[in-house]
């Protein structure tokens, strides 16, 4: 069933009967909603923000739900702590995809972040998911979860995936919509891996990340992008501490890879619209970021047609920061 | 049909000397890997390692990158 058919933003009792109705779900959803679900072969996390038909919302007493297509020929929930993380594109199937929820700030979030690329399997089997969150004004108080409904499990440091195996003539593809670009600026290198930094080298010269901001006057609303071979992939700001001098994101850095700060972008729903105006078909799953949601008044407004949860971090075979993720099942045959 | 495994193009792609252009995420994600591991480690072992990874990738998702292998197969 494609994101944008019928209403996926489902009360607690609907999502309740089609648990027990015996559906394999992809749930989003706030704590409080996702603890009123009965066990049952799903799995979810908490997130509070959603993207709908009717536009940007925030609801704590609804489920986005997302479907298994009834084709799908093996579905099973696992979770994955720390030192089990690793194997987890190995226990993908070998045809299919995962779907996959982290708890935002935690060592597995961290730790996926920064290894995935490394770890045995990726990008031979597609995993797709997000990153969970609470109500931004909830930061610091609450805690972001993922729950296992196989074995009602409610975890905060642990990622919960579904893996999914489908038949011989279908094929799950990733894809991503970003809307920002590099700008025409210096390149940014840092010399390793991580969420909190503070030296670089930028345009060659060694540099201090948090004053090169402040002194050219840089907006931490819009990212720094880098160029994998032609796809933009972004790094967040979260926090720039001019008196401490150090600047934390929302996903790492990586040595060996060329920074720049973004264009900005003032009209996120336009650029939605304008980059999803020419698909000709919808995406299975779509998810987005908060930063986008947040930055770009989203709230009442669509991106597209796409529907789905508003998240805190995007996972297209890796984790993305202030993009959208879409998953298509192709047919092939 | 792709050239098998111990083609040259492999270690071509594998190595940066024959680029290769996509709009797909999934290979650029899988080329820009391929230059990050290529720039750590230029052995030998590693070019063919890269290679087969390269290889094992478009074999597994053919039908999904048709450009792509167009690239490969000029």
């Amino acid at each position: 069933m494609p994101a944008t058919i019928s209403d996926p933003l489902q009360t607690i009792s609907e999502v309740q009967a089609a648990i027990a109705a015996g559906e394999r779900l992809f749930l989003a959803g706030s704590r409080s909603a996702l603890s009123q679900l009965p066990m049952g072969n799903w799995v979810g996390g908490t997130i509070s923000y959603f993207m709908t038909g009717e536009g940007g919302l925030q609801a704590e007493d609804r489920v986005f739900v997302t479907r298994i297509p009834a084709f799908a020929i093996n579905v099973w929930a696992e979770d994955y702590g720390p030192q089990e993380l690793a194997r987890i594109y190995r226990d993908a199937p070998a045809h299919g995809f995962t779907f996959i929820v982290l708890p935002a700030g935690t060592h597995v979030h961290r730790l996926f972040a920064e290894q995935a690329p490394s770890f045995d399997g990726f990008l031979m089997r597609p995993v797709v998911g997000w990153v969970t969150g609470v109500p931004v004004d909830r930061i610091g108080l609450d805690s972001p979860a993922v729950f296992n409904g196989r074995t009602g499990a409610v975890l905060e440091d642990r990622c919960a995936a579904l893996h999914v195996q489908l038949p011989p003539n279908k094929m799950a593809d990733l894809d991503i919509v970003n809307i920002f670009e590099s700008a025409d600026g210096e390149v940014a290198r840092f010399d390793e891996t991580g969420f909190h930094v503070s030296q670089c080298r930028i345009g060659g010269k060694p540099a201090n990340l948090a004053d090169y901001i402040c002194e050219n006057g840089i907006s931490t609303e819009f990212p720094l992008v880098a160029d994998y071979n032609g796809t933009s992939i972004n790094v967040s700001f979260q926090k720039n501490d001019p008196v401490a001098r150090t600047v934390d994101l929302f996903a790492p850095v990586f040595p060996g890879v060329d920074y720049r700060f973004a264009k900005p972008v003032e009209d996120y729903e336009g650029a939605f619209a304008r980059q999803i105006a020419a698909e000709d078909c919808e995406p299975y799953f779509a998810c987005n970021c908060i930063l986008n949601y947040l930055y770009g008044h989203l709230e009442g407004k669509k991106t597209g047609c796409i529907t789905g949860p508003i998240t805190f971090g995007e996972i297209a075979h890796q984790l993305l920061n202030q993009t959208m993720v879409r998953l298509y099942l192709r047919d092939i045959g | 049909m792709l050239p098998d495994a111990s083609h040259p193009v492999w270690e071509l792609i594998a190595t940066g000397e024959r680029p290769l252009e996509s709009r797909k995420p999934t290979v650029n994600l899988l080329i820009h890997s391929n230059k990050l591991s290529y720039e750590r480690d230029q052995s030998p072992a590693n070019v063919r390692q890269i290679a087969e990874k390269t290889h094992h990738f478009f074999s597994q998702y053919e039908v999904l990158f048709p450009a792509e292998i167009a690239q490969i197969l000029r």
